[in-house]
């Protein structure tokens, strides 16, 4: 928990546990729910008339703690929630007395959500006369993905092949020479592959031998490099500032991307300062330019530029025994 | 701006952000040039399902009506726009969640409703013409010209009562500040807030602007430590009876003009969690400082 309290709050640990989900009131594939990853994947290959998603969940909550403790009317709750479509569904969980979890399913109904929603725990009490007081949220929120088809929690790019040229999107036309775009106004960052481009969905779905790995990784590294540039400048360009002119964290792939890329453009600074100076360098246009230079050092580093380089040199440099083909 | 209407398609699509951005110049958004209306047709993909919710002729409707009611005040079209959009433009939020929905009827059907809501009159000070923001027309659900009064008749709404959405959106603090705000998801903290404006505006009282904003700041930031959801609990919506609405659509007549239509009979907030809501908040409200103007306007001034 982030917030500072005025009260207190639990210090032990709440974990969540997706025990079992249902789409429709069929059991959902054990592989679609990942508890290492927490996340449930709820995209079914062939199935898109589903309405209801149920999640049976079980909590652990460090109940000595909580028996011992100064709060009062103590609830568990598991709250699901979704920024594109401002949905938010609640449902208590319960604790049988000789059980140590405490269990409960929420229900998440496909006309509320459209892509990816937050699974939290919330454990609220009494405490000063005041009802209603979180005294303690899980530690990892799940993930509930309604379109992926595998429970990765790591969806930061997507990556689309397209046709640029005969393809039936005329807005790609003018780009039919560009080997990919990126494309980062949309729910997900995209990466578009053009299909028209000679050789290379082959080259990057089936490299055999090391001389064509290597192409492929230095490929894919050219396109992660360009992706995290991309999706960087457009988590920076529309920040939203508080009250006090103070730019706030973006949600969605935003937050993602902006954490793991400004330690590397701004050392040492936290992230709060961070977004700060890269606001008012972006709007105030001082200073704009030098910092080019990190970004694309950082956006380089996110691609993995040096080991697929070097990797990709070494291929070259070594005599060309099994490439032969 | 004169554009005749013929070329308005029937239906709504979809047009892609990518496309929408790259045609919005600083011509289009100063009203000085047209949209390409052709290229964004054929950049648009279509909607597969026929139901005549996607027809653009109620819309156009309802759009020129608020142009000709209020061109002499156009933010108050926001309150009479917001519930008629709303009961005309039929579909669960996981259609409205769409971006390229409203790029398309931002771009390709009621270009000239953009401009003439979101235009600033006059010149910038820099002599050039003033432009309308790009995110009026291609932004995000908050900012967007109709997505923003779409979801605000969503989130205010009390089942299918619109009378919240017509406070809520007559003042333009709330209607811009709260719907950012994640704190309104939750329905009845939504009710209790507009219960709490409209009580201000009874009153009479002063400086609106700052006590909107004061309110929404004091209920955003004890929402961080309390759950509204524990403390005001509500029933999920009914999600029969908003199919059963959106169906209608099919054959529903025109919404009225002068009195309210009705919203999906899908279930109202419970009410005593809004008035215990209501209460809570009042009090915050009561003890919320305002914003301090005095150094603001010190520092203009120097």
């Amino acid at each position: 928990m982030s917030t500072v309290y005025p009260y207190p709050t639990l210090a032990g640990r709440v974990d969540i546990t997706v025990r079992q989900a249902g789409i429709d009131g069929k059991a959902l594939p054990f592989s679609l729910i990942s508890p290492r990853e927490q996340v449930v994947a709820l995209h079914l290959a062939g199935r898109d008339d589903w309405e209801e998603a149920t999640l049976e969940l079980e909590v652990g909550l460090p109940n000595d703690e909580l028996a011992d403790g100064p709060w009062a009317s103590v609830a568990c709750v598991a709250v699901l929630t979704e920024g594109a479509t401002n949905s938010r569904t609640v449902a208590r969980l319960e604790r049988r007395r000789d059980d140590t979890r405490w269990r409960g399913e929420i229900r998440l109904r496909r006309s509320m959500y459209v892509a990816r929603a937050v699974l939290q725990v919330s454990v609220v009490g009494s405490y000063d006369g005041i009802d209603g007081r979180v005294i303690g949220t899980g530690d990892v929120p799940w993930v509930v993905d309604l379109l992926a088809r595998t429970a990765v929690r790591q969806r930061d790019i997507e990556i689309v092949e397209e046709d640029f040229r005969d393809g039936p999107q005329e807005w790609l036309r003018p780009f039919k020479e560009a080997p990919w775009l990126v494309e980062t106004s949309g729910e997900l960052p995209t990466v578009l592959l053009n299909t028209s481009f000679e050789g290379l969905g082959a080259l990057l779905n089936g490299a055999r031998g090391p001389l064509e790995k290597a192409a492929a990784g230095l490929v894919a590294t050219q396109i992660a490099g360009d992706a995290w540039t991309a999706m960087f400048h457009s988590a920076v360009g529309d920040l939203e500032v508080d009250d006090d002119g103070a730019p706030q964290v973006p949600d969605g792939w935003k937050e993602p991307v902006l954490r793991a890329m400004l330690p590397d453009v701004f050392p040492g600074l936290p992230l709060a300062d961070a977004l700060a100076e890269i606001h008012s360098r972006r709007t105030e246009g001082h200073g704009w330019a030098e910092l080019q230079s990190r970004i694309q050092f950082a956006a380089s580093r996110r691609a993995q530029a040096p080991k697929n380089l070097t990797t990709a040199l070494r291929a070259v440099s070594r005599p060309q025994e099994g490439a032969a083909r | 701006m004169n554009r005749s209407g013929a070329d308005v398609p029937d239906r709504l699509a979809l047009l892609p952000s990518a496309v929408a951005s790259k045609y919005l110049t600083n011509a289009v958004r100063s009203g000085h040039e047209r949209l390409p209306q052709v290229a964004i047709l054929r950049a648009a993909g279509s909607i597969e399902d026929g139901s005549a919710r996607w027809s653009t002729g109620p819309l156009k409707e309802i759009l020129d009506e608020a142009m000709s009611r209020f061109a002499d005040a156009r933010t108050e079209a926001d309150a009479w726009l917001a519930p008629r959009l709303h009961a005309t433009l039929r579909m669960t939020r996981a259609e409205a969640a769409r971006p390229e929905l409203w790029n398309f009827l931002a771009l390709a059907v009621a270009p000239d409703y953009v401009l003439w809501r979101h235009l600033a009159t006059g010149e910038a000070k820099d002599g050039t013409a003033k432009k309308v923001n790009t995110p009026r027309f291609a932004g995000p659900q908050d900012s967007q010209a109709f997505a923003r009064l779409w979801w605000a008749a969503e989130m205010f709404r009390d089942g299918p009562d619109y009378r919240p959405v017509e406070v809520a959106c007559g003042n333009q603090d709330m209607l811009n500040t709260v719907l950012r705000l994640d704190t309104i998801d939750h329905k009845p903290t939504a009710l209790a807030m507009v219960r709490v404006l409209e009580g201000m505006v009874r009153s009479g009282a002063t400086r609106l602007g700052d006590r909107v904003n004061a309110l929404c700041t004091a209920v955003n930031s004890a929402g961080s430590t309390l759950l509204y959801d524990v403390l005001a609990p509500d029933e999920l919506p009914d999600q029969e009876a908003l199919f059963a609405w959106i169906d209608d659509a099919e054959g529903a007549p025109p919404v009225p003009w002068d009195r309210l239509p009705d919203g999906p009979e899908d279930g109202t907030a419970r009410r005593a969690s809004v008035d215990r809501l209501t209460l809570m908040f009042q009090e915050l409200a009561d003890g919320a400082p305002l914003r301090d103007r005095s150094r603001k306007r010190a520092a203009d001034s120097a």
